[in-house]
Order: structure tokens, then C-alpha cells, then sequence
């Protein structure tokens, strides 16, 4: 069964289409990344995922069932600005909010305290949030979404904003519930963190979707970037579709920078260099960042804020 | 559904009443309550006034004068003994204090002097209320008659303006209280009807009444003897005066009655009002946090626009009612657990109020005045990013409110029910105020049952267009125009 799934899904503000005939599934128990620009409709999609939104057109199914607040006690959510009741304790702040999840009161104080200890904040429980450092209020803010073991988490650019301890912290706490068998989804315009935590991606641009799959089937939409040390030009090299010198040869050995047909594979190259007696001093293969995907998928990511 | 709703009002509750502002504004009343007697007894005016007397004549005129303001003592300690004994129910059988009257005449304060005055009668209250009777106590006497130092009674009148002074305006060093009025009886007086009065101020008017009295009745005595008349005759005749009897219809009518029935449903309107103000405001504020801390999307994941509105509304609800029963509470405990100020006030005041059908009107529309008010103001918070916001609208909405409210309970007090009142009462906005503040002075039950049903009907319409604000406010950013509310308004 799909954790999420979206199909045909059109959401418009006035004049604005903000989502425009978006499909796309998730799995149950992978981490699904959701990148886009500002503005590509990462929040919005998410928030229909959440029956906060309701879309114009299309459908949406969470866990099987319509979007709703029915699903509140299987699903964790960190929106994308967030905040806390300043008056309230570090405790009951996620007590309440595993509360409004249908957990039993003690259940939700069980589970709190627990989070906040394994947060390193248990001394802070019965502290009010306005008295906590921003870093520990993060923590909290984490805490809400996790306190009753959501079977889906949804994060909603989840690293803005937050210091690089609790960067490592919540990556920690994503891989964890993903190895406890959660579906993750989070939205982020930052790579290196899809990077090292996405199985699958779905890229957005204006609302619309880019590319939808594994990192490595998006990089197989790039064409191949090589390095390779040579006495002779590879430009006519089955696959080549360009080769450019970099920088003075050594003693007649050049380095070539090259770029493959998108499909070509590096190994096919080699072996036909090999075979064909096209002496080779270095061969070096370049794996595609997500940066690089993403830059030729949709364009320039605008910088974090 | 209807647990997020508690649970999201329980938490508005808590978080409103972990606020100072709602204790003090909780326990202002009962604190109001338990000092008022204390500054009544504090700042209770001073009618303590002192009087030295220099009689040269021979006619005993001083004496008379001293007997004059004794017997008017003896009138005012009548009164309040009669006053107790009826308001506690007791039995007089038939002393002069037996019957609570606006004015004991000559005759029946005579009568209580003859029985022994205070004495008795306030062994026969300590007897049938023992524990009523501990905070009774006789009218202290207005006036005191102080000695006469001897250097100034063997002075001539003439020479008294200068020796006077020191007594009527006496230095700081001297450490002497002022006496407040002298009054110099001359040898000849009855031969000519002059009297000296010197005073420190401008003369009361019931001790210049108290003072003319005995001695217009000797100068009046003179003068008839002087003329032939008998002196049993000329007593007799000065005797005469008229027995004004004096009534007061029991019922509806009397101005100091319908003041009375007035002020509590009045004073329910005010708290009414205070009540909402207060708590619409506690209500602003944390919609307002919600909304401007970004917390909103975090808690609609988990409860509906619908849920959360709701939940916000009870707890403020909650938080009214508790104010108001505390008070409630408060008052009832004044009225009939104490013995003093307040609960001479409260408990005549209750008195049109304690019909079930008045009860029931009472409850009604405290509360469906709490929730039309209350959600005009959660709209207000979801509308704005800060109170600098929210004051844009809130203004014009007090005062759209308070004005005609504030002249309401004018015109309730003032003993009129014009045709401004009527029409308020049909207007759903004031229609909670109208009704509550009229319940004293009579409003017929066709316009309380019609009035409520019209309320009922607007906090419907209410629900369902201030909910589109609300529901389309909580996650827009900046403060909306009329125009767009408008819109958002008439959007299903």
C-alpha cells in the first residue's frame, strides 16, 4: 500500500495555480524527498496531504483513506514555521500535542518525557518554552511531531532554520523512524540532506512535476562526466559527445574532461579502449550531485534562506 | 471531535488563567467586597461636632437648649433600633421600637424615653438575634457639649470675640481640637430675642433647626405670658404643631424602589460587559500568538478549523463563567452570610430577581451574550498579526458596543424605559445587555422570549459567516480589508 498518493491533484489561490495536475505515490517505509524552489508547491501539496488544504481537483489518499483528521494518531507533522505556546512547559507542550492526537494522557506524558530525555532536555521538562534556548525549542518543536510514533512523518522543510546539532539530530531521528518501518516525507530546497537521506524524489517546479524516482535514476537523465589522461583526443570515442582539454599536457599526456551520451555507460567506454589499443594513463568516472540533477531538471535552486 | 474540542479548551482555560491580569481581574469584586466596610468605617465622615455653651440668662435657656439636642439623639437612636428590629424580623411587642417608620414623631420617642431608651431594647434584640446584635450599635450623637473653661464664662459677651479665638481656631502648638460652635445666651435674653453664635464654619442646618427650637418655644412662652395669657394656655399653644403622617406605596412606583430593583440588573449588564471585554481580550491575545508564532498549521494537522474555533470559544466561555459565578458567589455570600453595608444594598436588590423564569432569562443571556461577543473577537485575533493589528478593528467594535450599552444603563437607572431601550432590546448585538438590565423594572415575556430567539438566530448566522473569516484568516498573512472580510463572508 502506498503511504501517499496523488493524482491529478490542482490547487489554485484566485488566479494562481499554485499545484497544477500534480501526481506522484509514495511508499510505505521509504524517505521520500520533495525539492523545489520557494514557491514550487512543496507546502501546499503538503498541506493538502494534511486536509488542511483542499485541492480543487484531483484526489489524495493517506494511508489508504481520504485526507482527514482521522489519520492524526498515525501521521507527525512539522510545519514549515514553526512555533510554540510560550507560556507552556517544554512537557506539556508535547503531552498536548499527543493529546490532539488521540493518545491517552498518559500515554502523552510518557512519551514526552521520554523524547525530551532522549533529546538531552529532560532537566528542561517543566521549563516554559520562553525560557528555552531557540536550539531547544527546535527540540520540542521535533518532539510534538514525533511524540506518537507517527506511521507517517511529514516535514515540511524541516532543516531551515535549525543549528547544525539538531541538523545531525533530526537526520538521526529521520533514519531512525524510517529503520522503525515510519514512511518519511519531508520538503526541502537544501540537497545535501535529500541527498543523504532520500530513497526516492519528486522534483517540483511551478508546481508542476519534474522528475519522480531514485537518485540514481535521476542522475541517469545527465549525460556521464569523465576524466580521462591521454595521448590522443577521446572526442571520437564511441559516446563522446564532448571532450574538452584541461590544462598542459606532461610529457605527451593530456587530461580530457568528456561527457557521454545520457544512457552511455563508463565501463562500455573502458572496454572499448582496451580493445581498440587507446592508451589510457587515468580514467575517472564523476558522480552527478543532486545539486547537478537538480540544476538540469528544474533550474537553479534559489540559496537556503 | 468533541474531545480536541475540550482539549483545546482546556488548554485556552489554563493558559488564561495562569495570567495575573486574571486573577486581579477575578478577585477585584470579592476584595472590593471585604474592604468596603473597612473604608466606609475608615472615611466615614466626621458629623462629630463639639458645642460650648455660655448661659448668662436665667431663664434656662442653655439647659434647654442641651435637653433640645438630646432628645433629637434619642429620635435617631429610635430610628436605627426600629430599623434593626424589622430587617432582622425581631419582636418588639409593643415599645416604641416596634414599628419601622420614616419619621417617629414627639410622641413616640417620648414614649422610648419613658421605656428607658436603648437600654432595654437592646437587651431585647441581643436576646432574640444574639449574634445580628454584634454588629449593631447606636448612632454616635452628632454634637457634644464641652465644658466651659471659667476665664471664658465669667467673660462679657462683648468681650468674648477676642477670647474666643483661641478655642474656635486654636494653634498646632496648643495641640487643642477646635470647638465648633460657641453660642452666648446675653442675661436679657427673653426681654430681646438675640443670641450670640460664633463657629468654625458654615452652621449646619439641622443643628441651627436644633438650636432655634427651644428657644423660639421660650421667647414665644414670654411673649404670651407678657400678654395676659396663661402660662398652662401659652404651653399648650406652643405645643401645637402638625402631625404629618407620612406614606410610602409598598409596591411599584416608589423612585427609591425602582432605583433599588434597578441597580443589580444593572450592575449584571456592567459585569456582563467587563466580564466580556476582559476575556474577549485574553482570547485576542493568544489567537493572536497562535497566529503570529506560526503554531496554527502545527495544531490544524491534528483538529479541525472547525474544532479548533470552537475549542477556543468554550474555553473562553469557561473563562467568563467562572468570573461571573465567583462574583455571583461573592455577592449572594455578602448578602446573606454578612451583616453591614453590602448586604443592605444586595438584598432588597435581589428581590426582583429570584423568580426561576428570571433565573432562567439570566443564564440565557449571559451566555449567548458571551458566545455573539466572544466570537466577534476570535475572529478579530485571527485576523491579525499583533495586537497593533487587532486594535484596527477592535476599536471601532468597542465602541459600536460600549456607547449604547453605557447610555442603556443610564437610561435603566435614570427610571425610564423609552422607546430607545425597546429597540435595543430587539437589536441582536444589544439585546443581552437590554434584556439583563431591564429584568428589574419589568420587560414583558413576549420581547424576552422574541429578543432571545432573534439572538439565537444572529449567533447562527454568526457561526457560519465569522467561521469563513476564521477558518480563511488563520493561515493568510497581513490583516485583511472590509472588502475582503466581506467577501470571505458571503464565500461557502
Amino acid at each position: 500500500m502506498d503511504a501517499l498518493e496523488v493524482k491529478g491533484v490542482v490547487k489554485r489561490f484566485g488566479d494562481f495555480t499554485a499545484v497544477n495536475e500534480l501526481s506522484f505515490s509514495v511508499k510505505s517505509g521509504e524517505v521520500f524527498g520533495f525539492l523545489g524552489g520557494n514557491g514550487a508547491g512543496k507546502t501546499t501539496t503538503l498541506r493538502m496531504a494534511l486536509d488542511i488544504l483542499r485541492p480543487d481537483a484531483g484526489s489524495i489518499s493517506v494511508l489508504g483513506k481520504e485526507p482527514g483528521r482521522g489519520h492524526a494518531a498515525e501521521i507527525g507533522f512539522l510545519p514549515e514555521e514553526r512555533g510554540l505556546y510560550r507560556a507552556m512547559t517544554a512537557f506539556d507542550t508535547i503531552a498536548y500535542f499527543g493529546q490532539l492526537k488521540g493518545m491517552g494522557t498518559g500515554d502523552a506524558r510518557r512519551e514526552g518525557l521520554a523524547l525530551l530525555d532522549r533529546f538531552g532536555l529532560g532537566a528542561q521538562a517543566r521549563t516554559r518554552v520562553d525560557r528555552l534556548s531557540k536550539g531547544m525549542a527546535q527540540k520540542v518543536q521535533l518532539a510534538t511531531a514525533l511524540v506518537n510514533k507517527p506511521r507517517l512523518l511529514i516535514l515540511d522543510e524541516p532543516f531551515s532554520g535549525l543549528d547544525p546539532l539538531n541538523q545531525g539530530l533530526l537526520e538521526d531521528e529521520i533514519l531512525g523512524a524510517a529503520r522503525a518501518g515510519a514512511t518519511v516525507i519531508f520538503s526541502t530546497h537544501v540537497m545535501q540532506h535529500a541527498e543523504r537521506l532520500c530513497q526516492r524524489l519528486l522534483l517540483l517546479a511551478r508546481g508542476e512535476k519534474r522528475f519522480e524516482g531514485t537518485q540514481d535514476e535521476a542522475r541517469a537523465t545527465l549525460p556521464l562526466r569523465l576524466t580521462l589522461t591521454a595521448r590522443n583526443s577521446p572526442a571520437k570515442l564511441p559516446g563522446v559527445i564532448a571532450a574538452e582539454a584541461r590544462g598542459t599536457p606532461t610529457e605527451g599526456w593530456q587530461d580530457w574532461d568528456v561527457k557521454l551520451e545520457p544512457g552511455r555507460s563508463a565501463g562500455d567506454l573502458l572496454e572499448h579502449c582496451t580493445g581498440q589499443g587507446f592508451a589510457l594513463r587515468g580514467f575517472e568516472q564523476h558522480r552527478a550531485s543532486l545539486h547537478d540533477i537538480f540544476v538540469h531538471i528544474v533550474g537553479a535552486p534559489e540559496e537556503p534562506k | 471531535m468533541m474531545r480536541n474540542i475540550l482539549l483545546i479548551a482546556a488548554r485556552e482555560f489554563r493558559q488564561i488563567a495562569r495570567t495575573k491580569s486574571f486573577w486581579l481581574t477575578l478577585l477585584i469584586l470579592p476584595i472590593t467586597f471585604a474592604l468596603t466596610p473597612l473604608i466606609t468605617r475608615v472615611i466615614k465622615p466626621d458629623f462629630h461636632q463639639t458645642v460650648m455653651l455660655i448661659d448668662h440668662s436665667s431663664t434656662g435657656a442653655g439647659k434647654a437648649i442641651m435637653q433640645r439636642f438630646d432628645f433629637e439623639q434619642r429620635r435617631a437612636e429610635l430610628s436605627a433600633i426600629a430599623a434593626f428590629a424589622a430587617d432582622n424580623k425581631l419582636d418588639a411587642g409593643h415599645a416604641g421600637w416596634s414599628h419601622k417608620l420614616d419619621w417617629y414623631p414627639d410622641p413616640l420617642v417620648a414614649q422610648y424615653i419613658a421605656e428607658g431608651g436603648a437600654a432595654p431594647a437592646l437587651k431585647a434584640i441581643r436576646a432574640q438575634a444574639p449574634k445580628a446584635a454584634q454588629g449593631f450599635s447606636l448612632p454616635q450623637p452628632n454634637y457634644e457639649f464641652v465644658p466651659t473653661p471659667a476665664a471664658v464664662s465669667e467673660l462679657p459677651i462683648a468681650a468674648l470675640d477676642k477670647a474666643l479665638a483661641p478655642y474656635l481656631h486654636p494653634s498646632r502648638e496648643s495641640g487643642r481640637k477646635a470647638v465648633d460652635y460657641v453660642l452666648a445666651i446675653p442675661a436679657d435674653f427673653g426681654a430681646q430675642p438675640t443670641v450670640r453664635l460664633w463657629s468654625n464654619g458654615q452652621p449646619r442646618a439641622d443643628f441651627m433647626a436644633m438650636l432655634q427650637a427651644p428657644l423660639t418655644h421660650m421667647l414665644r412662652a414670654g411673649f404670651l405670658a407678657s400678654n395676659g395669657v396663661a402660662q398652662p394656655v401659652a404651653e399648650a399653644a406652643d405645643q401645637l404643631q402638625p402631625a404629618i403622617a407620612i406614606t410610602r406605596p409598598k409596591e411599584v412606583g416608589g423612585r427609591e424602589k425602582l432605583l433599588v430593583q434597578s441597580i443589580l440588573p444593572v450592575a449584571m449588564t456592567y459585569i456582563l460587559l467587563m466580564s466580556l471585554i476582559m476575556s474577549g481580550q485574553w482570547m485576542l491575545q493568544s489567537t493572536i500568538e497562535e497566529r503570529s508564532s506560526k503554531l496554527i498549521e502545527a495544531v490544524l494537522a491534528c483538529a479541525s478549523p472547525d474544532e479548533f474555533m470552537r475549542g477556543k470559544l468554550l474555553g473562553t466561555i469557561a473563562i467568563g463563567l467562572v468570573m461571573i459565578a465567583t462574583w455571583v458567589a461573592c455577592g449572594l455570600f455578602a448578602a446573606f452570610a454578612t451583616h453591614g453595608v453590602i448586604a443592605d444594598f444586595i438584598r432588597p436588590a435581589l428581590e426582583p430577581l429570584q423568580s426561576p423564569g428570571s433565573i432562567a432569562a439570566i443564564l440565557y443571556f449571559f451566555l449567548t451574550g458571551y458566545l455573539m461577543v466572544a466570537l466577534i473577537f476570535l475572529v478579530i485575533g485571527a485576523m491579525s498579526d499583533s495586537m497593533q493589528d487587532a486594535q484596527g478593528f477592535l476599536v471601532p467594535v468597542m465602541l459600536v458596543l460600549m456607547f449604547p450599552v453605557i447610555v442603556l444603563m443610564q437610561v435603566i437607572i435614570s427610571g425610564s424605559n423609552s422607546i430607545f431601550v425597546e429597540v435595543l432590546t430587539w437589536i441582536p448585538l444589544f439585546t443581552p445587555f437590554a434584556v439583563l438590565a431591564r429584568l428589574g423594572t419589568g420587560i414583558p415575556t413576549v420581547e424576552i422570549v422574541g429578543s432571545g430567539a432573534v439572538l439565537l438566530v444572529f449567533i447562527a448566522l454568526e457561526f457560519v459567516m465569522l467561521g469563513r473569516v476564521f477558518r480563511a484568516s488563520l493561515l493568510s498573512g497581513g490583516r485583511p480589508s472590509l472588502k475582503t472580510i466581506g467577501q470571505l463572508m458571503r464565500r461557502a
